[in-house]
């Protein structure tokens, strides 16, 4: 056996990559269990490519047959309500591990030097996660699908110019339809792929400049590190026994909390429903994109900007935030203001999954109002983290020198 | 901890706005009813479901079609290969086939203007779902609920006590009186009314009635019943394979809360020297 792996080594140096990349990696002593979510992720990642692949093998991208396929796979293939069930509630679970992911690095300072790139590297992920939890949605080809994939392919019209013409050219043809439903699948097939590659690359990224820790300061190597293995590995591994038994709960005893009932509606672009949704994962940036109807006819366009950039301002993050410190451990101003930002994106979702016209207090305060205020807050968010740290209105509290 | 709390204090916030939002909405929430299969440790009624097989290819399938669904499956409700036969006959089909309904799509358009929705999925695909399919089976007018509707329309008019009887009765907004009298006077002019569906009136006459369907094993023939037998089967036809995936899910959630305990033994093991 070692010979074997000597002679391997000396062409392919797999022991050393082990042994520097995964085993004796230096890794934080003090890492806290939000550090688990990266790992978590990747777990769904791999969950989400395997059962994808075994749809795919029963699934037909066709208008006329794609519903009584999923039906299909649900009754009559052997599993295939499992395949199913835990394919959907994955993108849920996904998006979980993701936000918490992301939250996780905007508290602890993560995305400041020298993890920029490792950051975007994560933002373009998270844009590559969207696109495919959308187009996977489509596929079920249900009344959601079809009329979300019709609202929100739509927005593109707003693009000036090329907006129109880029709309049919998506679509394939005048509205949402079969070829429409087989490039998405073609697309919805690829993208996860492409997100392994790029995973790739962010986990290279994380090992060049390591793991950051709640304290948010440079570690020394031995004295506050431990290697990877075991003792992150074991935590790691935890970490998925304990997720699982949550994601298992919905996958098994309540797979439908995530879906909505119209999904079980075959498309019918005749009759749109009542009241469109999109996955409760997008509901915050769906809320955004509405909130901004005062502008007239520029109102589609701004809506549809202020609703990429609610995610892309994630990438001048780095450039924003100019506090000495890194955690916000001991920044109580940012601490507050994060805290802030989480609740108010939570009511944003609420928000986004209401009617536009809904009211509380019977028309008391216009839903479209709570909007408002609260994408400014979002946006406020990052203005102020601005503000507090480049004109140091915020005192950090002292940092410790070492773990 | 004082931040935890109140983000919980939001969260549960958030969570009762949508009560005071649906209020204001028109149509009434299905009251909840009781299903066997409810729960994770429920199980489906198999008899119940076997009663509303029957039901539903006697009654239902004259317009409906449950076409995700083949005759012969039946049999995993404890219906004899005969009895399937027999089934599938009255609707002129065989055993394998799927169980579509007698009506196509175009007499269906001329009867109805709209083509009866398949029933293969209705219970998963109504908000309300096992409860909103019972609703609108029950929620049409009784014959004391007529009486009072020809009653309240015999003058013409609409008076404020008479409004605060209909509310009860008819479950509508009775705010808005214009609105009470427009809904009258398509009720009196023949439309089906019915409490729960979105809007009031729908296309689909009150399918089931009081003793419409006799059961061979004894059981009482009430609309409630046979309603809530019938719901009990398409709840079954939405998902034949909820009891395959309960049992596993046992099993799965069983060995990994095994899995978790040991793993975490296994940590604090690892970590004892370091903390
Ligand atoms: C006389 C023909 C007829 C019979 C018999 C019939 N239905 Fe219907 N049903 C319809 C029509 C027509 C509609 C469409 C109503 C509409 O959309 O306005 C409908 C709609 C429905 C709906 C959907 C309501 C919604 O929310 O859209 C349900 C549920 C339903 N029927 C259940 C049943 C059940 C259960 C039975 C058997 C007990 C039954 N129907 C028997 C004609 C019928
Ligand atoms: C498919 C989605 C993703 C996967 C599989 C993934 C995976 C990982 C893993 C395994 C780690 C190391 C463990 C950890 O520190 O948690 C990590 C670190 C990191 N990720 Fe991701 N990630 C994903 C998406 C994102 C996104 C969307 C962002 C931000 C926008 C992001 C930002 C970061 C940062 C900043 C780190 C370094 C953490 C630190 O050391 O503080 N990641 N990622």
């Amino acid at each position: 056996m070692s010979k074997i792996m000597e002679w391997i080594d000396a062409r392919l140096p797999v022991t050393e990559l082990i042994k520097s990349q995964a085993t004796e990696y230096p890794t934080p002593k003090n890492l806290n269990y939000w550090w688990n979510f990266g790992s978590l992720a990747l777990m769904v990642l791999i969950i989400m490519i395997a059962t994808g692949l075994f749809l795919a093998m029963h699934y037909k991208p066709d208008a006329l047959l794609a519903f009584n396929s999923v039906e299909h796979i649900m009754r009559d293939v052997n599993y295939g309500w499992l395949l199913r069930y835990m394919h959907a509630n994955g993108a849920t679970f996904f998006f979980i591990a993701v936000y918490i992911h992301i939250l996780r690095g905007m508290y602890y300072g993560s995305y400041r030097a020298p993890r920029e790139i490792l950051w975007w590297i994560g933002i373009v992920i998270f844009f590559m996660l969207m696109g495919t939890a959308f187009m996977g949605y489509v596929l079920p080809w249900g009344q959601m699908s079809y009329w979300g994939a019709a609202v929100i392919t739509n927005l593109m019209s707003a693009i000036p110019v090329v907006g129109e013409d880029l709309v049919v050219w998506i679509w394939g043809g005048f509205s949402v339809a079969d070829p429409t439903l087989n490039r998405f699948f073609v697309l919805h097939f690829l993208l996860p792929l492409l997100v392994v590659g790029v995973v790739v690359v962010h986990l290279w990224a994380l090992h060049a400049v390591h793991s950051n820790n709640p304290v948010g300061i440079d570690v020394h190597e031995g004295k506050d590190t431990l290697p990877f293995h075991p003792y992150f590995t074991i935590k790691d591994l935890y970490g998925m026994g304990v997720f699982l038994i949550i994601y298992c709960y919905f996958v098994f005893f309540a797979p439908n909390a995530f879906l909505e009932a119209d999904n079980y509606i075959p498309a019918d672009p005749m009759k749109t429903p009542a009241h469109i949704v999109p996955e409760w994962y997008f509901l915050p940036f769906y809320a955004i994109l509405r909130s901004i109807d005062f502008l007239g006819a520029f109102s589609k366009l701004a809506g549809v900007i202020a609703m990429v950039a609610s995610i892309a301002i994630l990438f001048i993050l780095p450039f924003l935030d100019r506090s000495p410190v890194r955690s916000f451990r001991y920044r109580p101003l940012s601490k507050q203001l994060f805290w802030l930002f989480v609740v108010n994106a939570i009511i944003l979702g609420w928000v986004g999954y209401n009617p536009p016209d809904a009211s509380l207090f019977h028309g008391a305060i216009p839903l479209i109002l709570i909007g408002r205020t609260c994408t400014a807050i979002y946006f406020g968010y990052f203005v102020l983290l601005w503000l507090i740290t480049a004109l140091n209105i915020e005192k950090p509290r002292p940092v410790p020198k070492s773990l | 901890m004082r931040l935890i709390k109140t983000i919980m204090a939001v969260c549960f916030a958030v969570g009762m706005v949508p009560a005071v939002l649906h209020a204001s909405s028109g149509t009434p929430i299905p009251p909840a009813q009781k299903w066997s299969q409810d729960g994770i440790f429920g199980s489906l009624d198999k008899a119940a479901a076997k009663r509303g097989a029957q039901v539903a290819v006697e009654v239902c399938m004259a317009c409906h079609s449950i076409s995700l669904v083949k005759f012969d499956q039946l049999r995993q409700l404890g219906f004899t290969e005969a009895e399937v036969k027999s089934l599938a006959e009255v609707q002129g089909r065989t055993k394998t086939d799927r169980m579509n309904g007698a009506l196509d799509e175009t007499s269906a358009k001329d009867a109805f203007g709209v083509v009866p929705p398949d029933l293969s999925l209705i219970t998963k695909a109504r908000k309300g779902y096992e409860d909103y399919t019972y609703a609108i089976l029950n929620g049409y007018l009784s014959d004391a609920e007529r009486e009072l509707v020809n009653k309240v329309m015999a003058d013409g008019s609409v008076s404020d006590q008479e409004a605060l009887e209909l509310q009860s009765a008819l479950l509508i907004n009775t705010h808005d009186k214009d609105h009470v009298k427009a809904t009258l006077e398509r009720l009196i002019g023949g439309a089906s009314f019915n409490k729960y569906f979105p809007g009031n009136f729908l296309a689909m006459p009150q399918p089931l009635n009081n003793g419409q369907v006799s059961y061979t094993d004894g059981t009482e023939n009430s609309l409630k019943q046979l309603s809530h037998d019938v719901v009990t089967f398409l709840s079954w036809a939405a998902e034949p394979t909820v009891a395959e995936r309960k049992s596993l899910g046992f099993w799965v959630l069983g060995y990994l809360f095994i899995l978790t305990v040991l793993l975490y033994a296994v940590k604090r093991r690892i970590w004892a020297a370091v903390h």
